[in-house]
């Protein structure tokens, strides 16, 4: 009798508890494990496609073959290793060599990581993708909106802030609302772009 | 063996005036911040619609063994599962929303309804039941949120499911995509339902 | 701005401009129920304080010292959950063996604590954003400290509300929700004082 309670206020829940966290865990890596693949193929388009925006080609954005092909087509990465390359020389549309340059800099809460695309002559930008940021939803996030990315196409640095929608000239970003201190973050990562480009672009050898 | 009346009850009652968003404010933690998105919202629904109906059946189907000491331990563990389930099926099959929606979908675990009902209605009910309780709570806490999020980005950026839908003549009110913006229109729902429920309490008299 | 100076920044806008509770939402069950009364708030606002800090600190060692070297870091929802919970128990098993006053003041709160979503919000948030160690600790504390202003204003408010006459749809969570509001916006003004990168 005794040892029977013994089991059951004892033993009985630690076994319990190694039970379900074995069939658990066993469930969700087995499917960690299935969808690992596809988690590594939308990474690599994830980069593609962000290339491709940056340097102003136009791509199907649902259409993963269509997008590798087009990449293949363009892009040529240099340097680094597969699947980090050191820049991508790139066929822009007009059909003169652009770059596209991956540019870090640091953000309101963490990293910002963009990839900007450049024309020959490494001062025009032919547009700009943010890989990864962590600004607040709503405020600083936005930088992520089309409107935004779009402004970035065919200016030139250094650049000043103006108040949202009122950039005109190419040296004026648009600054967005609720978010000063994010927008001033882009502006210094817009400010360096083109020399690290520069950079990072002679030293692989051009 | 539950009636059927038993078993509309159970599916109507969250719907309406036991909604768990408006009656007790409860479980909005991890989903009103991605309300300023029609879509990310209604993704961040399904998962949430996904996790309650499922853990509830699993706790429910399993509440005859599971030791009262390590109940709370064994529902999260639970829960927990569920959760990943949803966080790795976005991010294979819906990687742009995933990355939206960032740390949100982790959050799910430590949303209280789904907490909440696990240890109000699961532990106590069938699995059927459970299984109905689960899906009507999900869907009543969803909807709740997806009408907050339809106005934020509507009146925030004149769009919907990111398609322009009010012309040029419209001013995006700034606001409404920032955060006071969500506790304004969840303060506005819950005072036009309470409203309601009032009024018609006050008709009956 | 140096790279040692970055962990103050994280820390004073974890607690001004980017609230925790204020802009990402976190914490709010907890934040609603119990704010109607400023002596709990206060309890509970240290309570979270705490759990908070020691959390983040256990969770960036468990998350860069066990799951990443063994590449399971999908698992991470169910080890952070789990963390916090044994943590939470812990605690509480202690305070109520040394201190009956502590036990007194704190105990009841810190079952609350596990299910606040601000506390997982915390270690979730700092590993999406690749905080070090230093950065993580600052980040857990200063959204804590966050909070608990939070919470303890929104009491000395909903004190002084007591007395007064609201539409009576808007009474309880209503009313609570649009002063919350106004809160968000009020430290949105914080938003001009900090200086990071």
């Amino acid at each position: 009798m005794k040892q029977e309670s013994m089991f059951s206020t004892r033993v009985y829940p630690v076994l319990f508890m190694v039970a379900l966290t074995v069939v658990f865990i066993s469930a969700v890596s087995g499917i960690f494990l299935t969808t690992e693949e596809r988690v590594r193929l939308n990474e690599s388009i994830f980069q593609k496609r962000a290339v491709l925006y940056a340097a102003g080609i136009d791509f199907p954005r649902d259409n993963p073959p269509k997008i590798q092909e087009i990449y293949e087509d363009r892009v040529q990465e240099v340097g680094g290793e597969q699947g980090q390359p050191d820049y991508f020389r790139v066929e822009l549309p007009s059909g003169e060599t652009g770059y596209a340059v991956y540019v870090r800099g640091a953000g309101l809460w963490g990293e910002i990581v963009s990839i900007f695309g450049f024309r020959q002559d490494l001062e025009t930008f032919t547009g700009v993708e943010f890989v990864e940021q962590n600004e607040t939803p709503g405020l600083g996030a936005r930088i992520t909106e089309q409107w935004y990315k779009e402004q970035f196409r065919g200016k030139s640095g250094p650049f000043q802030l103006v108040a949202e929608g009122a950039s005109d000239s190419p040296d004026e970003l648009d600054a967005l609302t609720g978010a000063s201190r994010t927008s001033e973050a882009v502006l210094k990562i817009a400010n360096k772009a083109a020399e690290e480009a520069r950079e990072t672009v002679e030293q692989g050898g051009e | 063996m539950a009636t059927r009346g038993k078993m509309k009850k159970t599916f109507t009652d969250p719907l309406g005036k036991n909604n768990p968003v408006f009656a007790q404010v409860l479980g909005i933690c991890s989903t009103l911040a991605v309300t300023n998105k029609l879509e990310n919202t209604v993704i961040m629904s399904l998962g949430v619609i996904f996790t309650t109906t499922l853990s509830g059946v699993t706790i429910s189907a399993l509440r005859k063994l599971i030791p009262g000491r390590v109940r709370m331990m064994a529902e999260t563990l639970i829960i927990a599962s569920f959760v990943i389930i949803v966080d790795i099926t976005l991010r294979a099959y819906m990687p742009d929303v995933w990355q939206q929606l960032g740390p949100y979908v982790g959050l799910i675990i430590t949303n209280c309804i789904i907490m909440g009902r696990a240890e109000a209605f699961a532990m106590n009910n069938s699995a059927g039941l459970s299984l109905i309780d689960g899906l009507s709570s999900g869907i009543g806490y969803a909807y709740v949120l997806i009408v907050i999020a339809f106005f934020r980005e509507l009146m925030g950026t004149g769009e919907l499911w990111g398609i322009t839908i009010l012309g040029d003549w419209w001013t995006n009110w700034a606001i409404m995509v920032m955060p006071p913006g969500a506790f304004f229109m969840l303060a506005i729902f819950v005072w036009v339902v309470k409203g309601a429920i009032l009024k018609e309490e006050e008709a009956a008299k | 701005m140096s790279e040692s100076a970055y962990p103050i920044a994280i820390f004073f806008a974890a607690i001004f401009t980017n609230n925790i509770l204020l802009s990402n939402y976190l914490g709010m069950c907890s934040f609603l129920s119990v704010s109607r009364e400023l002596k709990t708030s206060f309890g509970l606002g240290v309570a979270v304080i705490f759990v908070m800090t020691s959390t983040s600190m256990l969770n960036w060692v468990v998350y860069y010292k066990i799951l990443e070297p063994l590449g399971i870091e999908y698992l991470r929802f169910i080890v952070f959950i789990i963390v916090i919970a044994a943590f939470v128990q812990l605690v509480e098993m202690i305070i109520e063996r040394v201190s009956e006053v502590l036990y007194a003041a704190l105990g009841i709160f810190l079952p609350l604590i596990t299910v606040n979503c601000a506390i997982l919000g915390v270690s979730l948030f700092m590993v999406i954003r690749d905080y070090t160690f230093v950065e993580s600790i600052t980040f857990g504390l200063g959204s804590g400290i966050g909070w608990f202003l939070a919470i303890l204003a929104m009491a000395g408010i909903r004190q002084k509300l007591k007395r007064a006459r609201i539409p009576h749809g808007l009474e309880g969570a209503g009313i609570t929700l649009i002063i919350t509001g106004m809160m968000a916006l009020a430290f949105m003004g914080f938003s001009g004082m900090l200086q990071i990168g």
